[in-house]
């Protein structure tokens, strides 16, 4: 009962950083209609870029967020401008084939800027448990979950509640429709990748303080972000959380009582059955 | 019909010589026409003839070679949010509302590129009394309304914007007669504040009945114009579109 207890909490704890990885995936393919398969590895880039703010700059890597979420939308802005906006309308197959490609790009020039070793970011505090009861809890754990709830819930309200946000949810419903009323589609469309990706640096940054990161963790995170989109849907930041938590709960048990290769066959078993079941995600629509 | 070289006064919108298409497939050809400030001009012609594709060109969705003129100011270069700036604002055809947001969302969406939020609540206010139906159910989503309270939505959410010229795409299209008489009303309404009308519709008699001034299209072209009660009369039209 106790292990039970423990292997919940892991899970809800590893699923609130799931779900920020998925925020920006699911923002993105919202509104753009772009399933980002770079998405990954701008995750791997927010963890390296946590990391050398830690390692030379002595940067605490939770202060640190802000300036890896600035920087990382800065990055996505400019991929967006530059690149994404090229193929933004164009055929689903299009979109998958430049941003896998993008996705290779990023990881074999991370390999060569960073080393193909693996790191984590270790603050003093890295290794500080509180026990609740039985149950253990990290403390960075607990802070990356903490963090990932509290942008979850910032994100819900900004597109809820300001002007931008409105336009952002405009903009994916109906995209004509906004036009006419005064959307600038580039902008906005740039503007909100940029959101997304900054959010996936924030969701590096704090993946780097609970896990080892390398160049090539892109993919398999890219893989999870989707499976969690799909069952969140992609409309409500707060369904991404509730997607997230299923996740990690699931890979928790799954990795306990079926053996620590499961992990993954677990949480894509469980997008094929929500596909099959409730096409529409758990919490409403999809794209 | 205005000439060239004519002065644009008077004239809030004078297109001249526009011609838009789909992929290559020209649909417009050479469309020539003139909104005065305050007017409520109808262009008329059955499925097809070219009317909605008159109504993007204008809101700049799609691409389009002549001139548009609009307050003196060629709108051809434009992007739609440039249009929609400038003050001409479309509300398209099949409504287009953004259904999963709420009634009030939906109007407040069109205010946020132009006005204050003080501005916007007091237009919000002034909405809510000219449609006190979308009042009842501003925290609804839009897409679960009926066509009638969807429509008047749309309408609302064009004068969030605050118009120079309204430009209204099939307004009437499958809405009970009460709901089209009410809209017409409103209609009137908004012209004696001021606000332009542009006024496309199959409904010809709809149409034309409530317009000042009218245009008829046929296969993308202006085949008749004229003040709208001598279109009523006129026999080719009767013929053609009111089956008299």
């Amino acid at each position: 009962m106790d292990l039970l207890a423990q292997v919940f909490v892991n899970g809800i704890l590893l699923g609130g950083l799931y779900a920020i990885m998925a925020l920006g995936l699911a923002l993105v393919w919202g509104v753009l209609n772009i399933v980002n398969l770079a998405h990954g590895a701008f995750i791997m880039l927010g963890a390296y870029l946590s990391w050398y703010l830690f390692k030379y700059l002595g940067i605490d890597p939770f202060l640190g967020l802000p300036i890896t979420a600035i920087v990382m939308f800065g990055a996505g802005y400019a991929v967006q401008r530059g690149m994404l906006n090229l193929i933004v309308r164009a055929p689903m197959f299009n979109t998958l084939l430049v941003t896998f490609g993008l996705e290779v790009v990023l990881t074999y020039l991370a390999q060569l800027a960073f080393s193909a070793d693996f790191r984590t970011i270790n603050p003093s505090y890295a290794g500080s448990n509180i026990a609740i009861g039985p149950v253990v809890v990290p403390i960075v754990r607990l802070a990356a979950f903490g963090v990932a709830i509290v942008l979850a819930v910032i994100m819900w309200l900004f597109l809820l509640r300001t002007r931008l946000g409105r336009a952002i949810r405009a903009t994916a419903q109906n995209l004509v429709a906004a036009r006419l009323y005064g959307v600038e589609p580039r902008h906005l469309y740039a503007t909100t990748f940029g959101i997304g990706i900054g959010l996936a640096g924030v969701a590096g940054g704090l993946y780097g303080t609970v896990s080892q990161i390398n160049p090539y963790i892109g993919a398999t995170l890219t893989a999870k972000c989707f499976a969690i989109a799909i069952i969140g849907g992609l409309e409500n930041p707060l369904g991404v959380i509730v997607g997230g938590l299923v996740l990690g709960i699931i890979e928790s048990l799954a990795i306990l009582y079926i053996g620590a290769t499961f992990g993954d066959v677990a949480s894509f078993g469980v997008l094929v059955l929500v596909l099959i079941v409730r096409p529409s995600g758990l919490l409403g629509r999809t794209a | 019909m205005s000439v060239a070289g004519k002065s644009t006064d008077g004239a809030l919108l004078r297109v001249s010589g526009l011609g838009a298409g789909y992929g290559g497939m020209p649909v417009l050809h050479s469309v020539s026409l003139e909104v005065r400030p305050a007017e409520i001009v109808a262009v008329v012609g059955s499925n097809g003839a070219g009317k909605t594709t008159l109504l993007r060109a204008l809101s700049r969705v799609i691409a389009a070679t002549g001139q548009i003129e609009f307050k003196g100011r060629d709108l051809v270069p434009l992007t739609p949010d440039q249009a929609f700036a400038a003050g001409l604002v479309q509300v398209p055809e099949g409504r287009q509302l953004f259904d999963r947001m709420t009634v009030e969302d939906n109007l407040l969406m069109a205010a946020d590129r132009r006005s204050d939020k003080a501005v916007a609540l007091e237009d919000l206010r002034r909405m809510y009394a000219l449609f006190p139906r979308l009042g009842e159910r501003r925290r609804q989503l839009a897409g679960s309304m009926s066509g009638g309270e969807q429509q008047m939505c749309a309408m609302a959410r064009a004068l969030m914007a605050r118009p120079i010229l309204l430009a209204i795409d099939e307004m009437s299209l499958g809405l009970a007669p009460v709901v089209v008489e009410q809209l017409m009303e409103v209609l009137a309404r908004i012209r004696d504040e001021g606000v332009t009308v542009l006024l496309v519709e199959q409904d010809v008699h709809l149409a034309l009945s409530a317009a000042d001034r009218g245009y008829v299209m046929e296969t993308g072209r202006i085949v008749h114009e004229g003040a709208a009660k001598d279109l009523i009369d006129d026999p080719a039209v009767r013929k053609a579109y009111l089956g008299l």
